[in-house]
């Protein structure tokens, strides 16, 4: 890497290399059986350089070729993407706690244990039960020219828990993850089977407006249109419907949201972003007012303002981190939590849907804020009680309209398949039924 | 490089091993808007193994050679504790031994396309819905995707195929004050680089849709008998049936494969639905799956019965029903798993007019936008649509979204026209992506679709 760097400055006027080392392993239980173990041991190394304005882009899997690799770069320079920013230079960043280094001795077969605890405690139902275990440890590392050598370990361990309605393939789940191998607590277990037990009669439900109740596991569907509206990128393009309403009141004043990458107390914390830039708590949304986007180095200089740190190499289907190229992303969104836990949201509803899976989420019209989701499962509430799942349920909406609506959100943050998330419950929700 | 794998080979002391190394070579060049932001060539490689052994099965990624030793011994501690677990030991149903090199015949060899004509290409593409007012920015893309893989097994089979894939695609958005709407736009293939020649037609078609749904209406969310075009059929066609012909996905759901039993009426009469990854020219060919076996044409449905499904040699074994050849990897990063190739509605008789004449009223619904499974359920989004009355293509419609249900939608399949189109790009999410997902359909007319509304 260092060498990398030392030939990539002969060659140009800033270089930048960024690695990432990760080693995973995978248990799952489907219908309570062992099924699977997948391991992988992957890693990667990326370089930018920046010569008179123009970026050059280049990645390989195994560092044995330095030269190809710059020549790469170099070959892309040619193309003429405009570069007019430049790397930054961070030290002194805060000492996270991201690593836990008793991951790396988490065995399959201690994986193997506590899927099939939770599988036999799940199988307390009449339903179809499946568990998932994973490790997942990586070493990352951003350098450049300006002096910048940053490294982040982080580990993680996780643990997700279902139960489907027979011949449905669809039901309720849920999601634990720490720093180290932890069990999934029995509070999320019981309540995997109590919101499964409640759900699993067949009802019908006449559509119309109605209040809906957003769970951890399908808030993804709100959030991804936030950050294109939010997203400095989105700005650039005049595709955000939020330009020039900085100061403005754009949500309920229930909704406060912030990027939070510093907080270690869950897996993944992150002192600096994915282009060195040093990473910090960002209010998105203060009460409902818009306080700011959220930028890269790129679309920093291309609006006139400062990288906010968070620029990251992510997409939205792509995951092989080392072939993308930083743009902006709210990597550690969070909500402001509310005063009452999701049971007390669900007796507030009079009449209702909880939402616990979205389907489609990706097909509306994101840039807009538009949703129109199928509902995977839906639980029809009538005064404050679940009376079981409604199927062919679709729910749409403008998130610009949906989040003026909230009830309130809950007081707790979920670890999800996004990241940690609250419930939220909305009012005057459109839905389409078949009933 | 076979040797090199048959070397590998020999350190994994398992009942069957395989190994496959792929180097993956991408070309991408990307415009958002007006500005270049993405351009180059670069390779990638990596290794997959899998080894049988006390009856389980495991699987193992790794990206440097170092790590060859270490991987081999985990995976064959992984398959032995998968083993000890299981009630009934993993097989594999026997395949043929292949030692074959399968190059993909190509009308114009991207890799002999030089980066300045795909630039120029790319860019004059982009042009198109850019010289138009109303259009706020694009995001347009050349991807090309060439996986040269190896794959050797225990057994004897030594396979070299690449796979080459090219697209030009896109998103184009159009503004009017605070209203956005998207239109995306794609073309390419898996037989060369003349798929995507001339686009400029195609855009400039995509771009006055974009333009028009300014001024198109939400549709009301609600229950509607429709026609769905080709391209939305297709899709219909992938999500509300072909993910539940994949073994894999039903294997441990006991409940869904007692439903999904072949001999099973799941469709109306007039449904027959093939997975035919074996015809030429599509962008779902291929000949060896990733564990060496030769996919064959797959018949799904026969009108409405359900009478074969998508394997692997696993799978194949565990339902004692033929292998299929459907086991697919996104690339050197991913085990396969099974996949559907070219999925389709076969056509039938009816023409476009008689469609619309059956249907009286409705929607006319048009090219697809997405979708998405789960178990039973699915949705898919469309770019845009009409209002039919009277067998007459009305108003332009927008924010359609339908959702469905496996075993009630492809019942209400009451017409299939004679007009069969296939998809030119793919791009299916099933925990890996899958570029070649090629799906099809002629017109058809679905009843009582649920549609979400706005």
């Amino acid at each position: 890497m260092e060498k990398l760097l030392e030939t990539a400055k002969k060659v140009c006027n800033q270089a930048e290399i960024y690695s990432i080392d990760n080693k995973q392993n995978v248990v799952s239980f489907e219908n309570a059986k062992l099924h699977e173990i997948d391991t992988k041991f992957q890693s990667g190394v990326s370089i930018r350089i920046i010569k008179d304005g123009k970026l050059g882009f280049a990645y390989t899997r195994n560092l044995i070729n330095r030269e190809e690799l710059l020549q790469n770069a170099l070959n892309s320079l040619k193309g003429g993407v405009g570069a007019e920013y430049e790397f930054p230079f961070t030290k002194d960043l805060p000492k996270l706690n991201t690593y836990d280094a008793s991951i790396e001795s988490v065995s399959s077969n201690q994986m193997v244990e506590e899927c099939g605890r939770v599988c036999d405690a799940l199988k307390k139902t009449n339903g179809e039960v499946s568990a998932t275990a994973y490790t997942y440890f990586e070493t990352i590392r951003a350098m450049n020219t300006k002096g910048t050598d940053v490294t982040n370990k982080s580990s993680h361990f996780g643990v997700y828990s279902s139960i489907s309605y027979p011949g449905s393939a669809s039901g309720i789940s849920r999601v634990s993850a720490a720093k180290k191998f932890e069990t999934m607590p029995d509070d999320l277990i019981n309540e995997t089977i109590e919101f499964y037990n409640l759900s699993s009669k067949e009802v019908s439900a006449k559509g119309g407006k109605m209040k809906v109740l957003f769970m951890p596991n399908c808030i993804y569907a709100l959030t991804w249109r936030i950050n294109s509206g939010t997203s400095a990128k989105s700005v650039y393009e005049k595709i955000s419907p939020l330009t020039n309403k900085v100061g403005e009141k754009i949500f309920s004043d229930k909704i406060t949201i912030y990027d939070d990458p510093l907080n270690d107390k869950h897996p993944g914390a992150r002192a600096f972003d994915d282009e060195g830039v040093a990473a910090s708590k960002l209010n998105i949304i203060e009460k409902g007012v818009l306080k700011t986007f959220y930028c890269d180095l790129n679309y920093a200089k291309k609006l006139n303002t400062k990288s906010t740190g968070h620029g990251y190499r992510t997409a939205q289907w792509e995951t092989d981190t080392i072939t993308l190229k930083p743009t902006p992303a709210l990597s550690y969104m969070r909500f402001q939590t509310g005063n009452k836990s999701f049971q007390e949201l669900i007796k507030s509803i009079d009449r209702g849907i909880i939402i616990e899976g979205a389907l489609g989420a990706h097909s509306g019209n994101i840039p807009n804020g538009d949703l129109s989701i199928g509902a995977n499962p839906a639980l029809y509430v009538e005064n404050g009680q679940i009376l079981g799942q409604v199927k062919d349920v679709m729910v749409a909406c403008n998130i610009y309209e949906l989040f003026k609506n909230v009830i309130d959100v809950s007081d707790t943050l979920y670890h999800s398949y996004s990241g940690l998330m609250p419930a939220i419950l909305f009012d005057n929700v459109s839905v389409a039924t078949k009933g | 490089m076979l040797d090199k794998l048959k070397k590998i080979l020999t350190k994994i002391d398992a009942d069957y091993a395989d190994i496959r190394y792929e180097i993956k070579k991408d070309t991408v060049i990307s415009f958002n808007g007006k500005e270049l932001s993405q351009i180059g060539s670069n390779s990638t490689d990596g290794f997959v193994v899998r080894a049988l052994k006390g009856g389980g099965f495991a699987t193992a990624v790794f990206t440097k050679e170092d790590d060859a030793d270490k991987i081999a011994k985990s995976v064959v501690e992984n398959a032995k504790l998968i083993g000890k677990n299981k009630t009934k030991p993993v097989t594999l149903t026997k395949t043929e031994i292949v030692r074959e090199t399968f190059m993909p015949e190509l009308k114009e060899d991207p890799r002999k396309i030089s980066i300045e004509e795909k630039l120029d290409i790319t860019r004059k593409a982009n042009e198109v819905p850019l010289s138009h007012k109303e259009i706020a920015t694009t995001n347009v893309t050349y991807r090309e995707t060439i996986r040269e893989k190896s794959f050797v097994t225990s057994e004897g089979s030594e396979i070299r195929e690449d796979l080459v894939t090219v697209s030009l695609a896109g998103e184009i958005i159009a503004k009017d004050s605070n209203l956005v709407q998207n239109v995306r736009v794609a073309t390419g293939g898996s037989d060369g680089f003349y798929t995507i020649r001339n686009p400029e037609k195609n855009f400039e078609d995509r771009t006055q849709i974009a333009i028009s749904l300014l001024k198109a209406k939400p549709v009301p969310g609600g229950v509607y008998n429709c026609i769905l075009n080709p391209s939305m059929a297709g899709v219909f066609t992938h999500e509300a049936f072909g993910h539940f012909s994949e073994a894999d996905i039903i294997e441990n759901l006991p409940a869904m494969r007692e439903k999904m039993k072949l001999g099973s009426k799941l469709g109306s009469d007039v449904l027959n639905i093939v997975d035919n990854a074996t015809l030429a020219n599509q962008l779902g060919f291929y000949k060896y799956d990733d564990e060496g076996v030769k996919v064959r044409h797959t018949q799904l449905m026969k009108n409405g019965v359900l009478i074969g499904r998508l394997h692997s040699r696993r799978t194949a074994a565990e339902f004692s029903e033929p292998i299929s050849g459907h086991s697919v990897a996104e690339d050197f990063r991913y085990a396969p798993i099974i996949r559907m190739g070219t999925i389709f509605i076969e056509p039938g008789t009816k023409t476009l007019d008689e469609l619309f004449a059956t249907l009286g009223d409705g929607l006319y619904i048009v090219d697809a936008k997405g979708g998405q499974t789960a178990g039973e359920n699915f949705t898919f989004g469309a770019q845009y649509g009409y209002i039919v009355k009277n067998g007459k293509k009305a108003e332009t419609i927008r924010d359609i979204n339908i959702s469905g249900n496996l075993y009630k939608t492809l019942l209400g399949i009451t017409a299939v026209g004679n007009d069969l189109v296939l998809s030119k790009r793919g791009g299916c999410g099933k925990g890996q992506m899958n570029i070649r997902s090629c799906s099809g359909a002629p017109h058809i007319i679905a009843q009582g679709l649920v549609l979400g509304g706005a």
